[in-house]
């Protein structure tokens, strides 16, 4: 047993960490608000070429060929630099394109194509045909583009154009753009069942490596700003009113870590309790993740109640992202229902 | 002991429910800044036109004067509408005006007052800066005497209504080399002299009613500092004592309401699984412990009305009822997101459902603003507990 990063990981830590650093800043986020797009086009092709939307797709598909492990580290990069576009849902995408037997469509999305999601309402529905009914939500989807529509039995992808009724509303994260549809019996152009590819799982996963890297990122904007804010003549994080909560930040942020990296090594080595460690790590890394970015606009104050400062986009960030896959209120439905870990 | 409201007082809130109805504005209240001053001054006109301006004022300053009871139903029947517990006419009626009843000259009584009544100014509160928040008497922004004027200097920030106000409570430095609090002066503003520029600053739902505020050799005359100069800390923090309780009653009648309309959506809407949202036992059970905190909550506010109405000098314990205003108003709005499910993914100010998420965002300010829940806390343990500092 190990759980420490390899070499590949920690390069995959830092080269991704530069890569957002440089070209996908968080104050983009600001600075595209208005636009109707929020994806650099030509950071998205770069991500492309370092292999980001196939690097856990096995190499007879076309792909980079690590595993779960080895995205988690990506994503938590992704997650702390609050990059914006649908990071998740292509990655994903591109599995769901493979294992589904369409490698040209594979390929282009591992090149670039970006695919958002589906967000379930209270009736929407994947057929057993794959088929995709009912009004729904679409996050980060573009009208000439392709969505990925997501349960545990599978994974399947439609185009946008399938769709009626596509209207743009505004997202409470402004990093993300969101659109109101309706799905009457739309056909799938690519599917994937959880028993060939577990894609929810997956997600899962991913989407809490995103949200430990919200968790750290805000740990350290605390940390920062108790060390440097002077109030009453002494650093505030003297206080233990600031203190203690920074330090709770630090031990969600660990307890996060080590359940999405717990979660995807068992998925990477097929343990049978892989599901149940991918839903805690989305249940508990997205608690976390809501706890500290809160109690981060509370530490930094008047400041962070203003749009200029980060602390709400991690707060908003965190939201959305564990609105993916059901809901909070939907896997700790699923969770209960699992058999216990091993 | 009882909880009965006397006859009187019956009558009283029958007249205010009637008043209400017929008068409380139905339009929704704008969000650009120039048109929602203008939208609250309007309602402030409305109830000086109808004589329920200034409620809690005393007679002598155009006031009603009202029994505490009184004032507290006034504020019940108000929060039936949708208006929000604090608005544009914030601070000239609740800190502004009475602190120029306690503390400033009869020629500026007779100015100000009347107009704040009446709806004509809003006022702002310029007491926070950069680097002077929590701990307010280190503030920095300094002004010199130069003749029969203060030539200030400096930045405010935070200031809620800065852009459209009239005129400003403001905390200047007069005096440098005394203890913090001992070299402050309390002044009144006029926001249309030549080297102020007020900024705003948007806020994390959308707003703009914060705004900094810069201040370059503005001249303000020395007539208008308020119980004189280097005593503006006690002046800044003698509305404590005006204050009786009622603050939060609007706030948390809402989060009442709040709670209940939430426990309706739970039972008529369905979540992501098919089945009704108050089927989530989790859920439910929360929804059932807001019931019972907004109880206590409300609770809280009798109490210490009731104790008001008999003491002179209302105690530390109104840190109490902001503190669980604030930690319970986070939660609801929270809450509510959970009762909306993904439907509250979508932007405040565009959707049916947009109250709950802009109430939710809003609440991030609840624990902040009109100083922070830690100062609150520490307010609590040090003068109700006597805990050491
Ligand atoms: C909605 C809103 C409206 C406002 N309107 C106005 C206005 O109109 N006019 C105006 O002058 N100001 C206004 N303010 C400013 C407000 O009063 C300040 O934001 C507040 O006092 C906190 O100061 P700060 O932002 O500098 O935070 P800081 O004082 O820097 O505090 C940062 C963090 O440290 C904590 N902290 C600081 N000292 C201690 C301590 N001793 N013990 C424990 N914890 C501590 C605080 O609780 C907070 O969590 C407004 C603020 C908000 C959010």
């Amino acid at each position: 047993m190990d759980l420490t990063t390899s070499p590949e990981q920690d390069e995959i830590i830092s080269s991704s960490a530069a890569f957002l650093r440089d070209r996908l800043p968080i104050t983009r986020i600001r600075a595209l608000f208005d636009e109707s797009s929020n994806v650099d086009d030509a950071a998205w092709s770069g991500a492309a070429e370092l292999g980001w939307f196939v690097l856990g797709l096995p190499e007879a598909n076309g792909g980079v060929g690590f595993g779960l492990a080895d995205e988690v580290h990506l994503f938590r990069e992704i997650g702390r630099g609050l990059a914006t576009g649908p990071f998740l849902s292509t990655v994903l995408a591109a599995r769901v394109a493979a294992f589904g037997g369409h490698a040209a469509l594979a390929e282009a999305i591992g090149g670039g194509q970006r695919v958002g999601i589906v967000i379930p309402g209270s009736s929407t529905l994947i057929g057993a045909d794959g088929s995709l009914t009912g009004p729904l939500q679409l996050l980060d989807c573009e009208a000439d583009g392709l969505a990925l529509a997501v349960s545990p039995e599978q994974a399947v992808l439609v185009r946008v154009s399938d769709l009626t009724g596509v209207t743009p509303v505004a997202c409470i994260d402004p990093g993300v753009r969101l659109c109101r549809a309706d799905a009457s019996g739309v056909a799938p152009i690519a599917r994937v069942t959880a028993d060939v590819d577990p894609v929810q799982r997956r997600g899962h996963v991913l989407a809490a490596a995103m949200l430990v890297g919200i968790n750290e990122a805000v740990r350290d904007l605390s940390a920062e700003h108790a060390k440097s804010r002077v109030q009453f003549d002494k650093p505030i994080g003297v206080n233990q009113a600031i203190k203690h909560p920074c330090a709770d930040m630090a031990v969600r942020a660990q307890l996060g870590y080590a359940q999405s990296i717990f979660a995807a090594v068992a998925n990477d080595e097929g343990r049978e309790d892989a599901d149940y460690h991918a839903i805690s790590a989305h249940l508990a890394a997205g608690e976390y993740a809501d706890l500290s970015a809160a109690a981060t606009v509370q530490i930094m104050g008047g400041m962070g109640f203003t749009f200029e400062h980060d602390a709400h986009l991690y707060c908003k960030r965190a939201f959305v992202l564990g609105q993916l896959f059901g809901g909070t209120s939907t896997q700790l439905g699923r969770l209960l229902d699992l058999p216990s870990a091993r | 002991m009882d909880l009965a409201f006397s006859k009187e007082d019956n009558d009283f809130r029958e007249e205010v429910r009637t008043w209400m109805t017929e008068n409380a504005p139905r339009e929704r209240r704008p969000r650009d800044l120039v048109a929602m001053r203008e939208f609250d001054l309007a309602w402030q006109r409305k109830q000086y036109a109808a004589g329920w301006a200034g409620i809690g004022w005393p007679e002598q300053f155009g006031g009603r004067e009202l029994p505490l009871t009184q004032q507290l139903i006034w504020y019940e029947e108000y929060a039936r509408t949708s208006l929000p517990p604090i608005d544009a006419r914030f601070v000239g009626l609740a800190h502004a005006g009475p602190t120029l009843m306690v503390r400033a000259t009869p020629e500026h009584q007779a100015f100000h007052l009347p107009k704040i009544l009446a709806g004509e100014v809003v006022w702002c509160q310029g007491f926070s800066e950069p680097e002077a928040g929590s701990d307010l008497a280190s503030l920095k922004t300094k002004a010199i005497v130069d003749g029969d004027h203060l030539v200030v200097t400096g930045q405010k920030i935070w200031t809620s209504f800065g852009p459209v106000a009239d005129y400003q409570e403001l905390l200047v430095r007069t005096d440098f080399d005394v203890p913090k609090h001992k070299g402050i002066t309390w002044v009144i503003c006029d926001m249309k002299s030549p080297g102020i520029e007020a900024r705003a600053i948007k806020t994390i739902e959308g707003g703009q009613e914060f705004a900094e505020v810069f201040y370059d050799e503005v001249r303000i005359p020395i007539s208008n500092v308020v119980g004189g100069i280097n005593n503006g800390w006690s002046v800044a923090m003698s509305t404590l004592s005006f204050e009786r309780g009622t603050a939060f009653t609007v706030s948390q009648v809402q989060l009442s309401t709040s709670v209940e309309r939430l426990i309706e959506m739970a039972k008529s809407r369905k979540s992501v699984n098919g089945r009704p949202v108050i089927e989530d036992e989790a859920l439910a059970k929360k929804l059932a412990r807001a019931r019972a905190d907004v109880a206590a909550l409300r609770s809280l506010t009798y109490l210490n009305i009731s104790r008001n109405a008999r003491a002179d000098q209302p105690g530390p314990e109104g840190s109490m009822l902001k503190l669980q205003d604030a930690d319970l108003t986070k939660r609801v709005f929270k809450l509510a997101l959970e009762v909306l499910g993904t439907r509250s993914l979508a932007n405040p100010h565009e959707e049916d459902d947009s109250y709950w998420v802009d109430r939710h965002l809003l609440s991030y300010s609840s624990s902040i603003g009109g100083g922070t829940s830690e100062i609150q806390r520490n307010i609590i343990a040090e003068r109700v507990l006597g805990l050491p500092r």
